[in-house]
């Protein structure tokens, strides 16, 4: 286990965004955070990553909680729906990705081709369209030297073909070694990808573990049902 | 391993390139030609009358200096700039990356958020000096003109406005950080300016603390600079003021922390500022930059009145919008705190302009305890004053006909090429820099 998330509750208000969410995530996994829109995935992300305080809970590591410090050197979130540096190139975005948070600068080249970049990297961040800002993000995440990733959406905006395209990337990193935990609200796209999940709705966690863990606890609740699908999973047990 | 000094250059040239992409910073740099032009040309044109230009009687300008006469008009383009413009250009920078959520990504390389607004506070100064430019450049046209530079005078003022900018800068820093849009913090910005003037007009009419406060408000300590006046006690409280305005804006701008938090955190910020700022404001001391000693007493009255070392009481009944209290604070009581070890002053009056007090008894005098020694008198002059004082301590008032007289700077000059520089030439220059910048940056 290279971490775990600990008993985490946020409040807005009265709002209960996230109660009592606990799971783990392991070295060289790619973990995917399923869930509907309005269930807490961004919440629970910017609360892991030290964005966003959380009431109460903790992330742990070594069965301790880690501090500032080593959370920012453990983890890095790529917020969804941001344009980061909007009237810079894309290409200067990039070298200063790897610049600024010591990232691999040989994976520069790499990065840009898997994500089909080439051809906007002399454009601002700010001018790209929907589709072209979410693959730059990918593409920043990517070049960050944190061992474990955190991505909000990271399809969101793109067609079948370029979600194949940054999926097949994605995998590629987390071959290297890369922990990858992505936060998708498409399920298919999610079965395709991860190698476990984490369910979350109405801000709680109702199941964690692969595919075939997910359809025993779904077979335990219901045992008449039939749970060929990870869509099937989610809507039984959630 | 990550190496921090890199990222912090990587950092500083981020800002850097946010700055030249920034249309607010160009603005300001545009505006602070025709700024500077007006008043240059203004102060040059009515320096040379009073020099005797076009049948003026000469003469007339031998106690005109150029610091009061060309300087601070001139230089007041920066005044009205880092009031109006500069807090746009600040706010853009310190809130542009958390509208675009760049400071989400930023923030987790582990570097602290006043690692952060210092790379801002550094680029936005820097951008600062290179909008006062155009009046630096006008000291060089002066010197062309023939002109007298009197360079400590000129460092104290050009130090002046760059104190001054960092109040705005600071300023506007903490209004971005604390406001979740940068019009919120534009209108805070300006708010707070605004509550400046307030504090000055307060002071003007009602005397006592809200004059005092009023003494260190950024219009009053840009006033001492331009007439030469270094006040220690106000540099270190603007100082203060700067500091403190970047450590709420770092304070606010840190990731995950509750908004509880971030308020007993500046609270806290606040109230040691507080305490900084009074124990600053009991520091004395100043300098007299000005090459015509305006802010002191000749030498031969200085050194007599070395020889006094007691308490100086004053109490004044004049009330704060008399001119008698201005004429006796400016060219008297300025002079004597910076001279004498321990001035004590207490203004009396019943109403704030002192027109219907003038029949009451007591009205206009100043009365003076020195050395167990007292007495009134109604002079308000440097002389009278001084006369009074000597009368008071058993000194002989010292002859001032070996000190040195200055005789003023006097140049009866046409502007020449001012128009062309700060109208034609500047503007040129910045949209041309404007367009070829923007475009190498891509």
């Amino acid at each position: 286990m290279l971490f775990e998330v600990a008993g985490l509750s946020k409040r807005f208000g009265d709002l209960a965004a996230l109660s009592d969410v606990s799971f783990h995530v392991r070295a060289g996994e790619v973990l995917g955070l399923i869930g509907p829109n309005g269930a807490g995935k961004s919440t629970l992300f910017e609360c892991i990553a030290g964005v966003l305080a959380s009431n109460s809970g903790s992330v742990r590591a070594q069965g301790r909680p880690m501090g500032r410090r080593e959370r920012s050197e453990l983890l890095f979130y790529v917020p969804d729906a941001i344009a980061p540096w909007s009237a810079q190139p894309l290409r200067w975005a990039l070298n200063y990705t790897t610049g600024f948070f010591g990232g691999r600068a040989d994976l520069g080249e790499e990065v840009i081709d898997q994500l089909d970049l080439r051809a906007l990297l002399s454009r601002p961040v700010g001018e790209l369209s929907k589709g072209q800002r979410k693959r730059a993000l990918l593409a920043i995440g990517l070049l960050t030297p944190q061992p474990v990733l955190l991505i909000d959406e990271p399809f969101d905006g793109l067609d079948l073909r370029q979600t194949r395209e940054a999926a097949a990337g994605l995998r590629a990193h987390a071959a290297r070694g890369r922990t990858l935990f992505l936060s998708i609200h498409q399920i298919s796209d999610a079965a395709r990808l991860c190698d476990r999940f984490v369910l979350l709705s109405d801000g709680r966690v109702k199941g964690e573990g692969t595919m075939a863990e997910l359809a025993a606890q779904a077979s335990a609740r219901d045992p008449a049902g039939e749970f060929a699908s990870l869509d099937e999973v989610f809507l039984a047990l959630t | 391993m990550r190496s921090r000094k890199a990222a912090f250059v990587w950092l500083l040239e981020k800002e850097a390139r946010e700055l030249a992409v920034s249309r607010a910073w160009w603005v300001l740099l545009l505006g602070m030609g025709p700024l500077v032009g007006v008043a240059f040309i203004g102060a040059v044109r009515t320096y040379a009358e009073v020099s005797g230009l076009n049948g003026t009687s000469a003469g007339v300008g031998e106690a005109l200096a150029p610091l009061t006469g060309v300087w601070a008009p001139a230089f007041s383009a920066c005044e009205l700039a880092a009031v109006f413009l500069l807090p746009f250009v600040a706010i853009r920078l310190v809130g542009g990356d958390r509208q675009n959520g760049a400071l989400k990504l930023e923030l987790q390389q582990g570097m602290s958020a006043g690692v952060l607004i210092a790379a801002k506070a550094i680029v936005l100064l820097a951008g600062w000096l290179i909008a006062m430019l155009p009046p630096v450049s006008a000291i060089l046209l002066w010197r062309i003109y023939g002109g007298s530079v009197y360079t400590p005078e000129l460092a104290a003022l050009i130090s002046g406005h760059v104190v001054n900018a960092g109040l705005t800068i600071a300023l506007a820093a903490a209004m971005a950080a604390v406001s979740e849009h940068p019009s919120t913090a534009a209108i805070l910005t300006l708010s707070v300016t605004v509550g400046t003037w307030i504090i000055s007009f307060i002071g003007a009419v009602q005397g006592g603390w809200w004059e005092r406060a009023a003494g260190y408000a950024p219009a009053a300590m840009v006033g001492d600079f331009q007439h030469g006046l270094v006040r220690f006690d106000s540099v270190l409280i603007a100082l203060i003021l700067i500091l403190t305005g970047f450590a709420v804006a770092a304070e606010w701008t840190r990731l995950g922390t509750r908004l509880r938090r971030r308020m007993i955190d500046s609270t806290g910020i606040v109230a040691l500022s507080a305490v900084a700022i009074f124990g600053c404001a009991l520091v004395r001391g100043s300098w007299d930059a000005s090459e015509s000693r305006s802010n002191s007493f000749s030498i031969a009255d200085e050194r007599a009145l070395q020889q006094i070392h007691g308490t100086l009481q004053l109490d004044v009944h004049l009330a704060p919008e008399d001119p008698r209290r201005l004429d006796l604070e400016r060219h008297a009581l300025l002079k004597l705190r910076r001279i004498l070890p321990d001035v004590r002053v207490t203004y009396q009056s019943a109403t704030s302009i002192g027109l219907f007090e003038q029949t009451s008894a007591g009205y206009g005098e100043i009365r003076y305890q020195l050395g167990g020694h007292s007495t009134t008198s109604r002079v308000t002059t440097e002389a009278g004053v001084l006369e009074v004082i000597y009368s008071m301590a058993g000194i002989a008032p010292p002859s001032a006909a070996q000190d040195p007289v200055y005789r003023g700077r006097p140049l009866a000059i046409e502007p020449r090429g001012a128009g062309v520089i700060f109208f034609g030439i500047w503007p040129g220059v910045v949209f041309i820099s404007a367009m070829l910048v923007r475009r190498n940056l891509r």
